[in-house]
C-alpha cells in the first residue's frame, strides 16, 4: 500500500487505518468527540453479515464465495451553531460499537471538525502498522521467490554420476 | 421413517457436558487454556477449514470453536454455521476482484515463467515429512523470536502489492475462451434450496463452502480415472483480498477489510468443437475462504468435472451435479450420520417385530415342508 496517507482519500482509507489500532484507542477517542458534538443515529448501528460475492477468474461468472462479519453505523455530529456533519462506516467486523466510532471520526475528519488532529495522528499510526503488514508479505514472496529452470539433459548425467 | 419424541436423560446431558469439559482440562493443574490467538495462529490451516466449512469469514469465532468442539472440524464449522444462522444480513457484497488480492503465495505447474514471477509462499510442498522433535519442548523465548528474526533477516522489498493472473496471459493468446461478462444473478445457497437443475454459482458456492475431505475424495476419483479432466495448475495464489463496499454517504468505493482467500484455476483439456468456433482448453475454477490448497484445487478440478456433465450429461460421479453438490456439505453429512446416535427404540422395535414376524412364518414353511416330507 501507499507510505503515504493521501488526503484525498484519507475517507475512503478511514476504517481500514483505525481497525489496525487498539479497538479500545479507536473507541475512546470517538467518544471523546462528545465533548464537543452532540451525537445522533441517523440509523441505528447494526452488527450481521455481509454475503460476499466473487467474479470466478476462469469464466466470468458471479458468486457467493460465503459470508463475512459486517458492521454499519450513520451518525450525525451537531455542534453548539447547530452545524450538522455526517459521517458512516460499514467494517467487516462483528462489533457495532467500533463502525459506531469509526463513522464519528469519519465525519469529523470529512468535514475537518475541531480535534480532527487527533483522527488524523491515528490514521497515520494506523497507516504505519498496515505499512509493517504488508512489508512483512512482501518479505514473504521475496524470500520465496523461484525460478525453476529446465534441468539439461547434460546437467542430469551430472547429477546421476 | 417416522420418529417419536423421548423423553429423560437431562441429568445424564449435563453430566456428558461436565465430563468434555473435564477431558478439556485433562492436563489437570500444570495445564493452561489455549488461547483463541494461539489457535487462530499456531493452528492457522485448521482455522481456515472452519472459516470456509463453516461459511464465514470470521478467524477469531473459528478459533472459538475450535477450542469448545475440542478440534473437531465437523463440529466446530456446526458451530460457525449455528452462530451466523443467528445474524441478519446486512447487504450482499458487490463482486470482488481478486486480482486485487495482497498475495503471499502464487505459483503455477502450467508455465515456469509467469507474469510477475512464482513465488513459494509458506508451504509444506517441498517439506521432509520427518518429525520436528525440537518442537515438543519449544521454548517461549526462541518461539517469540522466530518472526522477529525472519523479518529482520529479509531484507526490504519492492514487490508490487497486485500481481496479474496467469490466466488472463492465456486468453490474451486465444488459449482459453474470451471472458464474457455474465449478468446472471448469483445463487444464494444460504437461502434457496439445490433443487436441480442448478446454475453454476450454486455449485461455486455450495462447493466453496464444503468439508475439505469430502470435495476431496470425488475430485480424486476424477483424477484416478472416473473422469478425464487432465487439469493443469494454471495459477494457485494465497493471499487477502480487500473486501471493497461502497461508502454509505459518498459511495465511493471504501476498504471495510481484508479475507485470507485461496484460489486455482485449472486448464483442463482442450475442446475442439466445430461449433463452437476455435478450440481452447478449458477451465476449472475453485476457491475458498482462508489458506486451504487442496480444497481449492479439488473444487477447480470438480467445477471442471460439473461443467461438463451439466453439458453432456454425466459420465461419473463426480460430473453429476446432484450427485457431487448434495454429498459434500460437512455440517448435513455428519449430522445424518450422527443421527444415528440419537434413540431409534421406537422404529427398531418395529424392525424387530416385523423380523420376528418373518422368522416365525419362515419356521412355520419349513415345519410344513418337514411334515409333507415325512
Amino acid at each position: 500500500m501507499n507510505q503515504t496517507l493521501d488526503i484525498k482519500h484519507q475517507r475512503t482509507q478511514l476504517p481500514r487505518l483505525l481497525m489496525a489500532l487498539p479497538e479500545d484507542e479507536v473507541m475512546t477517542t470517538a467518544a471523546s468527540f462528545a465533548e464537543h458534538y452532540r451525537i445522533e443515529d441517523i440509523k441505528l448501528p447494526q452488527a450481521g453479515l455481509g454475503l460476499m460475492q466473487l467474479k470466478d477468474s476462469a469464466l466470468q461468472d458471479g458468486y457467493f464465495l460465503g459470508e463475512i462479519p459486517l458492521a454499519t453505523a450513520h451518525v450525525v455530529l451537531t455542534d453548539a451553531q447547530q452545524n450538522r456533519t455526517e459521517g458512516a462506516a460499514q467494517i467487516m467486523h462483528s462489533e457495532a460499537g467500533l463502525a459506531r466510532a469509526i463513522a464519528i471520526m469519519d465525519a469529523v475528519v470529512s468535514a475537518k471538525l475541531t480535534g480532527h488532529e487527533l483522527v488524523t495522528q491515528l490514521l497515520a499510526r494506523g497507516l504505519t502498522v498496515l505499512t509493517a503488514q504488508q512489508s512483512s508479505r512482501k518479505k514473504m514472496l521475496a524470500r520465496t521467490r523461484v525460478d525453476f529452470s529446465l534441468l539439461s539433459s547434460a546437467e542430469e548425467e551430472d547429477a546421476d554420476e | 421413517m417416522g420418529y417419536v419424541a423421548i423423553k429423560g436423560g437431562g441429568q445424564a446431558i449435563r453430566g456428558a457436558e461436565d465430563v468434555l469439559e473435564t477431558l478439556r482440562a485433562g492436563e489437570g493443574t500444570s495445564g493452561t487454556p489455549l488461547t483463541i490467538d494461539a489457535i487462530e495462529n499456531q493452528l492457522r490451516l485448521l482455522t481456515s477449514r472452519i472459516v470456509s466449512e463453516g461459511g464465514l469469514y470470521h478467524p477469531k469465532l473459528a478459533a472459538l470453536a475450535i477450542k469448545q468442539s475440542q478440534g473437531d472440524t465437523l463440529e466446530a464449522a456446526f458451530a460457525l454455521r449455528a452462530y451466523r444462522s443467528t445474524m441478519p444480513r446486512l447487504m450482499e457484497t458487490q463482486a470482488q476482484d481478486t486480482s486485487k488480492m495482497r498475495l503471499i503465495r502464487r505459483i503455477s505447474s502450467a508455465f515456469k515463467d509467469i507474469p510477475g514471477g512464482q513465488m513459494l509462499g509458506p508451504t509444506y510442498d517441498y517439506a521432509l515429512r520427518l518429525m520436528r522433535l525440537d518442537l515438543t519442548d519449544e521454548s517461549p523465548e526462541k518461539f517469540r523470536d522466530i518472526a522477529r528474526q525472519f523479518l529482520e533477516e529479509t531484507p526490504e522489498s519492492n514487490l508490487p502489492d497486485t500481481f496479474p493472473k496467469v490466466v488472463e496471459a492465456l486468453r490474451e493468446e486465444g488459449l482459453l475462451p474470451p471472458a464474457q461478462e455474465s449478468v446472471d444473478v448469483p445463487f444464494d445457497i444460504t437461502r434457496e434450496p439445490l433443487i436441480f437443475p442448478v446454475p453454476r454459482s450454486a455449485a461455486l458456492a455450495t462447493m466453496a463452502r464444503a468439508e475439505t475431505g469430502s470435495l476431496l475424495a470425488l475430485a480424486y476419483s476424477n483424477m484416478r480415472g472416473y473422469g478425464d479432466v487432465h487439469p493443469t495448475i494454471a495459477e494457485l495464489r494465497v493471499g487477502y483480498l480487500p473486501v471493497m463496499l461502497p461508502h454509505p454517504i459518498t459511495g465511493e468505493l471504501t476498504e471495510a477489510g481484508e479475507v485470507l482467500m485461496t484460489e486455482c484455476e485449472v486448464v483442463a483439456m482442450y475442446e475442439d468443437d466445430s461449433n463452437q468456433g476455435k478450440p481452447t482448453f478449458t477451465l476449472g475454477y475453485g476457491a475458498c475462504f482462508g489458506h486451504n490448497e487442496v480444497k481449492a484445487i479439488a473444487m477447480a478440478i470438480l467445477d471442471r468435472a460439473l461443467q461438463k456433465g451439466m453439458k453432456d450429461g454425466a459420465s461419473n460421479p463426480s460430473e453429476d451435479p446432484e450427485f457431487v453438490l448434495l454429498h459434500v456439505d460437512g455440517v448435513d453429512s455428519m449430522g445424518f450420520a450422527s443421527h444415528y446416535k440419537m434413540p431409534h427404540y421406537v422404529t427398531f422395535q418395529s424392525d424387530m417385530d416385523r423380523l420376528r414376524t418373518t422368522q416365525q412364518k419362515h419356521e412355520d414353511s419349513n415345519n410344513t415342508k418337514m411334515g409333507d416330507a415325512q
